[in-house]
């Protein structure tokens, strides 16, 4: 056996000579050189060709880089190999004989080594290791790779900038100058805006409230400035006596109307672009031509209506009004009225969205699975109030307040016509009466679906009504309904009642 | 715009006009318009620099509340382990030390947490005091996992969803974008955090003023853009702080956030993660410290006074 450490001090104290003349490299005559170097210590004894070779492998097994050997047959016979020793790295070979004494050694011992060496792998691993993240560029990488969308994406969302109607835009002013001085400023009967004192205001104020929304604080003689704004702000019950700051919203009637103008003209140029759409992914063959379906609904209790009356949908939407008791333990909700409605009936493929609030989080989720859908999305409809903010106050919930509500999105078999992620999982919107939703939802779906898809919303109320929508539920007036099928087979539902003998589809 | 262009001529007749205010109100559609514009819905909140502007009242309330919590609060303790080791040293802060935390917050603003493995693995009923606070912080793949837990009839006689929080980021650039994974079957695009606040044992906010105060922060927080580079921001932290008046505060963080993200310490906190930049935990200074302390912060009446109430019951 060799001893590794003896093996590398005769590396070193030989160095490049090994690979010089006259050695040039030839391990026979290195074995005898290094035999030789061996004597002088008497340890030598019984140490063959091939414990030599082995040894020099393992060395540059142990440190890649440090030393390489080669095997060639000599050009004398074919049988018997010529053994070489091609490079020495002193430096490695140094370091490696630390190493192998049990010596520590410090990752600037090792720089200060490794520095002046040339394109070795194992001194840049090292080094990548102890000084920087060699995985980075990797990672960047593979985030870029990662982070690159599908071309889905982007076509369906530029389609929907496109194509699908604009609306109108008016961005709010952030300054709290403007509103303290318009506050100063402004002229009010009857909590209505009338006009300003424009001497009050300097050219920027105004220049600012010809192009932006100001909320403009109506001050009367209870208020106390120093409480601050109202929880309830527009929707306040008590506008002659609450002495918190309300405000009115004021826009330039010019400016309202310029910008509907130039909302107009745009969508006006939209029917062009619609006829010419190269990229039609999940809308119908007549798109440019086909008008949607006038706004369709039938009074009835959900509960107790027949599905198969109206057909098959693309989209589904519900609000319901989640009955949860309190004061049941949880677990014992599961079985609600709702999640045993046959709404699997009303969808062979498609999505649904389900408005959910607290503990009917969890249940709508469950119930969207027993209907056969997959959980795909949550939306968050942030809740702001009338100056654009967040609702931070007034005891909106039991324990911490609320802000946003919860929209439960969930897709039922593949759906590939559907168009992905044009819009975000968040709807920041304006709270209006108690559990209306916002209205930017149908746009969102119908940037999904595109315009011309089956939509059904359930519980609907009159305010939800619209173009190409079918909406059921208690609330609405009387019905309307413009698909022959849909309203022959509700003549037969009315004629015969559910119960008796059920529409045969 | 021309009708600018008037105004600045200063002819007061043509601006009177201009000026004249709309007899409709007008909504904008921030769904809509990032589809024209790509400004994000959320980059329209006006209160995002400071959610308590308009609210003098509430923003005196929370600065006391910061303070008293000050007060009252332990040194910063970093527990730094493995992911692989967390369960088994948890067992034994609670065998052999005999730890027990009121408020227990779990999970970051990171992927590839796990989250639901340490839920059934840990006895975390065993480690939290009742009454006691559960924060559990996902990607909302994540927490909706854990809708397994509410069907399991064990977690849900303990624990009590409470509300569920959501946090969400200004924009794509910002350091808690929601990542990448599981992206493709949505069809939204993410742009949000969920968490789920869970309470055990009995609090009632009527009566229990002394261990929880309600109703001071909401369910939701907006980066303001303020926020330090950091894998939690301090919000949630707050969130927490606000609600409990307990001391003994534990966070768990079961997921590697890198170099990039690091995790801070925090005083009143024990922060238990693989990558926490201070790893100074030990069991018996936290226990003195936690003695001389007390486990809740003393009632303060100028916050009693402030602070949100529920009104007298009616029946």
């Amino acid at each position: 056996m060799i001893e590794e450490t003896k093996l590398v001090d005769f590396l070193l104290e030989k160095g490049v000579d090994l690979l010089n003349e006259p050695l040039s490299g030839k391990l026979d005559d290195i074995y005898r050189l290094f035999i030789k170097f061996l004597e002088t210590e008497e340890t030598a004894r019984g140490i063959g060709m091939a414990d030599f070779v082995d040894t020099l492998n393992t060395l540059a097994e142990i440190c890649p880089g440090a030393i390489s050997t080669s095997c060639d047959s000599r050009p004398d016979s074919s049988w018997l190999h010529e053994y070489r020793l091609d490079s020495v790295n002193l430096e490695l070979v140094g370091l490696m004989s630390h190493s192998l004494r049990g010596e520590r050694i410090t990752s600037v011992e090792m720089t200060n080594i490794l520095a002046p060496t040339r394109g070795l792998d194992l001194g840049q691993r090292l080094r990548g290791i102890l000084e920087t993240n060699a995985d980075d560029e990797i990672d960047t990488q593979l985030e870029l790779l990662l982070g690159t969308k599908p071309a889905s994406f982007a076509l369906a969302k530029e389609n929907a900038r496109i194509i699908l109607p604009q609306q109108a835009f008016i961005p709010n002013c952030n300054d709290p100058k403007h509103t303290s001085d318009l506050g100063s400023a402004a002229q009010i009967m009857n909590n209505k805006l009338i006009g300003f004192k424009l001497s009050k205001l300097s050219a920027d104020e105004i220049k600012c409230m010809l192009s932006k929304i100001h909320y403009v604080p109506n001050l009367k003689p209870q208020t106390n400035i120093a409480l601050g704004d109202c929880s309830y702000l527009d929707t306040c019950h008590k506008l002659g006596m609450c002495r918190y700051v309300h405000y009115l919203q004021y826009v330039p009637e010019a400016l309202q109307q310029s910008v509907q103008h130039e909302v107009e003209k745009n969508n006006s140029k939209k029917l062009d672009s619609k006829r010419i759409t190269f990229y039609t992914h999940g809308f119908c063959t007549s798109m440019a031509s086909r008008m949607p379906l006038p706004a369709q609904w039938i009074q009835c209790d959900v509960r107790k209506f027949d599905f198969s009356v109206l057909g098959k949908f693309s989209v589904i939407l519900a609000d319901p009004a989640w009955n949860i008791h309190m004061n049941l333990p949880y677990g014992t909700c599961n079985d609600s009225e709702l999640s045993q409605l046959p709404l699997d009936l009303l969808q062979d493929e498609g999505i649904m969205f389900l408005w959910v609030t607290g503990r009917a989080i969890e249940m709508g989720k469950n119930s969207l699975v027993k209907w056969g859908y997959e959980v795909c999305d949550e939306i968050s409809w942030i809740k702001t109030n009338q100056l654009g903010r967040t609702i931070v106050t007034g005891r909106t919930g039991h324990w911490l307040n609320h802000s946003k509500e919860h929209l439960l999105v969930g897709i039922k078999g593949k759906a590939a016509w559907l168009n992905r992620q044009v819009d975000i999982d968040l709807i920041v919107s304006c709270a209006r009466e108690t559990s209306r939703k916002p209205d930017e939802l149908y746009g969102m779906i119908e940037r999904v679906v595109g315009p011309h898809a089956r939509k059904l919303e359930l519980f609907g109320r009159d305010h939800n009504t619209r173009a190409g929508w079918m909406t059921i539920g208690d609330q609405l007036q009387g019905s309307s309904i413009h698909e022959l099928d849909v309203e022959r087979k509700y003549e037969r539902f009315l004629s015969h009642g559910f119960e008796k003998a059920p529409v045969v589809v | 715009m021309s009708t600018g262009k008037k105004a600045e001529d200063f002819d007061r007749r043509k601006r009177n006009i201009s000026m004249k205010p709309a007899t409709v109100s007008f909504m904008n559609d921030n769904s809509e318009n990032y589809i024209q514009t790509n400004v994000m819905p959320q980059n329209l909140i006006t209160n995002s620099q400071n959610q308590l502007e308009g609210y003098p009242k509430l923003q005196n309330l929370i600065n006391l509340k910061e303070k008293h919590i000050a007060e009252y609060t332990t040194t910063p303790y970093g527990c730094r382990v493995d992911i692989d080791q967390m369960v088994p040293i948890l067992h034994r802060w609670i065998l052999k030390e005999k730890l027990t935390f009121d408020v227990i917050m779990i999970g970051a603003l990171t992927d590839n947490q796990f989250i639901y493995p340490l839920l059934t693995q840990l006895p975390i009923d065993r480690l939290i005091s009742k009454p006691g606070f559960l924060f559990i912080w996902g990607s909302a793949k994540k927490i909706n996992e854990l809708t397994k837990l509410m069907n399991n009839e064990n977690w849900a006689k303990r624990f009590r969803k409470s509300e569920e929080l959501v946090f969400i980021p200004v924009d794509r650039n910002s350091p808690f974008h929601p990542g990448i994974s599981d992206n493709e079957e949505s069809l939204f695009e993410k742009m949000q955090w969920h968490c789920w606040m869970c309470i055990t044992g009995t609090v009632r906010r009527a009566t229990d003023g002394h261990l929880i105060h309600c109703n001071i922060d909401t369910d939701l927080s907006v980066e303001s853009g303020l926020t330090r580079n950091s894998a939690i921001p301090s919000h949630l932290y707050k969130v927490a702080e606000n609600f409990s008046s307990a001391t003994r505060r534990l966070h768990i963080i079961p997921a590697r956030t890198g170099s990039e993200t690091p995790v801070r310490a925090r005083p009143g906190w024990v922060i238990m993660s693989p990558d926490i930049l201070l790893n100074n935990f030990d069991c018996k200074r936290y226990r003195q410290e936690i003695c001389k302390l007390g486990t809740h912060q003393p009632v303060k009446p100028e916050i009693e006074a402030l602070r949100p109430r529920s009104p007298p019951s009616k029946k």
